[in-house]
């Protein structure tokens, strides 16, 4: 029944992160430490096989558009890589409190952003099409340096939270680097799998990923994102993002309560 | 030098990424689906295969790209694509270890 129970949690997270454009990992790490009683660092490994497979599944799409550039996401992927694997280690050191506080107020960020931005959060632009086929102005990749320091904290984060770090990635490149935001989306949900990857590596090998609760956690996510992809040009999605900000906050709100009773609600 | 225009290139790497992604899916569903009926040991070894199966799909990925670079002659990418690969697999060793 737990496996069910999971199944269905990664279904709507799924459903969420493809309809609203944010990750549904944020949720899930967070609902597996307050309400199945997983400690924080398990629950961020055990979320991060369900990233991983949203971002293998959603970037196959965009490579088939040839939208996403992949020479700028394998070099921007050695700092996202490298900061991502060195985090993923260092988390081993940390005690819980510490991370329960990171993740409350990286979700009370995540969502003041949203709300300020009116809940918009689809970075896709339409793309100019000619006889169907999707067409992007040339372009030149700049300021790799910045793009590359960018990519470290992004990767960082990633390592320490079990997130994908789109947030960082994708204005840096729309707007540091003069890449087109959609190749910046593209590229950003590309690197991903990677990222996730190098940190889950080392999750994996300090027993931190628990494999009975990932599998259930994965499947749901992989339905739930896939019916979210096909839904998300049909409906409205601005309620829904409201919806997703009610979860994160209530979450961050619940972590804090937990934070100071020691764990006991 | 950023070229989007390669078909073939793009279309070779979303295979791998859809092979990964699909096969574990179906694998840890198959694992979920046998734990109904009570098969608990074959049920949890498919869950750590499609577990497996996930994380080892960006590590093939980077290293499909990798050769596909070498292939064209592009030493800087292919360089690049091996420079991601070490760390990924430098990460699973450092990870041992109890803390």
């Amino acid at each position: 029944m737990l496996s069910a129970l999971l199944v269905v949690l990664g279904f709507f997270a799924g459903l969420l992160g493809a309809l609203t454009g944010i990750g549904g990992g944020i949720l899930l790490s967070p609902i597996l430490a307050l309400h199945f009683g997983i400690p924080i660092r398990q629950a961020i490994g055990t979320s991060l096989v369900a990233v991983i497979t949203t971002s293998a599944a959603s970037s196959s799409v965009h490579l088939q558009r040839h939208t996403t550039d992949i020479r700028l996401g394998m070099t921007l992927e050695l700092a996202t890589a490298l900061g991502a694997a060195v985090t993923a280690y260092l988390v081993g050191y940390f005690n819980r409190n510490w991370l329960e506080g990171i993740f409350a107020g990286f979700l009370l960020y995540s969502s003041i952003t949203i709300l300020w931005r009116g809940g918009k959060v689809k970075n896709e632009e339409l793309p100019a099409q000619n006889g169907g086929e999707t067409v992007i102005p040339p372009y030149e990749p700049e300021r790799y340096p910045l793009g590359l320091a960018a990519s470290l904290l992004a990767g960082g984060l990633s390592g320490l939270l079990g997130i994908g770090g789109g947030p960082i990635k994708v204005p840096v490149m729309y707007l540091f680097m003069n890449v087109p935001l959609m190749v910046a989306t593209a590229t950003s949900n590309f690197m991903i799998g990677v990222t996730a990857a190098a940190s889950a590596v080392v999750y994996y090998r300090r027993g931190d990923i628990l494999v009975e609760l990932a599998a259930p956690l994965a499947v749901g996510v992989f339905l739930g994102s896939l019916l979210g992809a096909r839904m998300a040009p049909r409906i409205q999605t601005k309620y829904v993002v409201y919806l997703l900000v009610a979860i994160m906050l209530y979450l961050a709100g619940h972590l804090c309560v937990h934070l100071l009773t020691g764990g006991t609600a | 030098m950023s070229e989007l225009r390669e078909p073939a290139f793009d279309r070779v790497v979303a295979l791998v990424l859809r092979v990964g992604a699909f096969s574990c899916f179906f694998v840890m569903l198959a694992g979920l689906l046998i734990g109904l009926f009570g098969y608990g040991r074959i049920a949890a070894e498919l869950e750590r295969a499609g577990v497996l199966l996930m994380l080892a799909t960006p590590v093939v990925r980077v290293l499909v790209a990798g050769i596909l670079f070498l292939r064209e002659r592009d030493w800087k990418y292919g360089a690049i694509s091996f420079g991601v690969l070490t760390i990924l697999l430098l990460g699973g060793l450092f990870g041992i270890g109890e803390h």
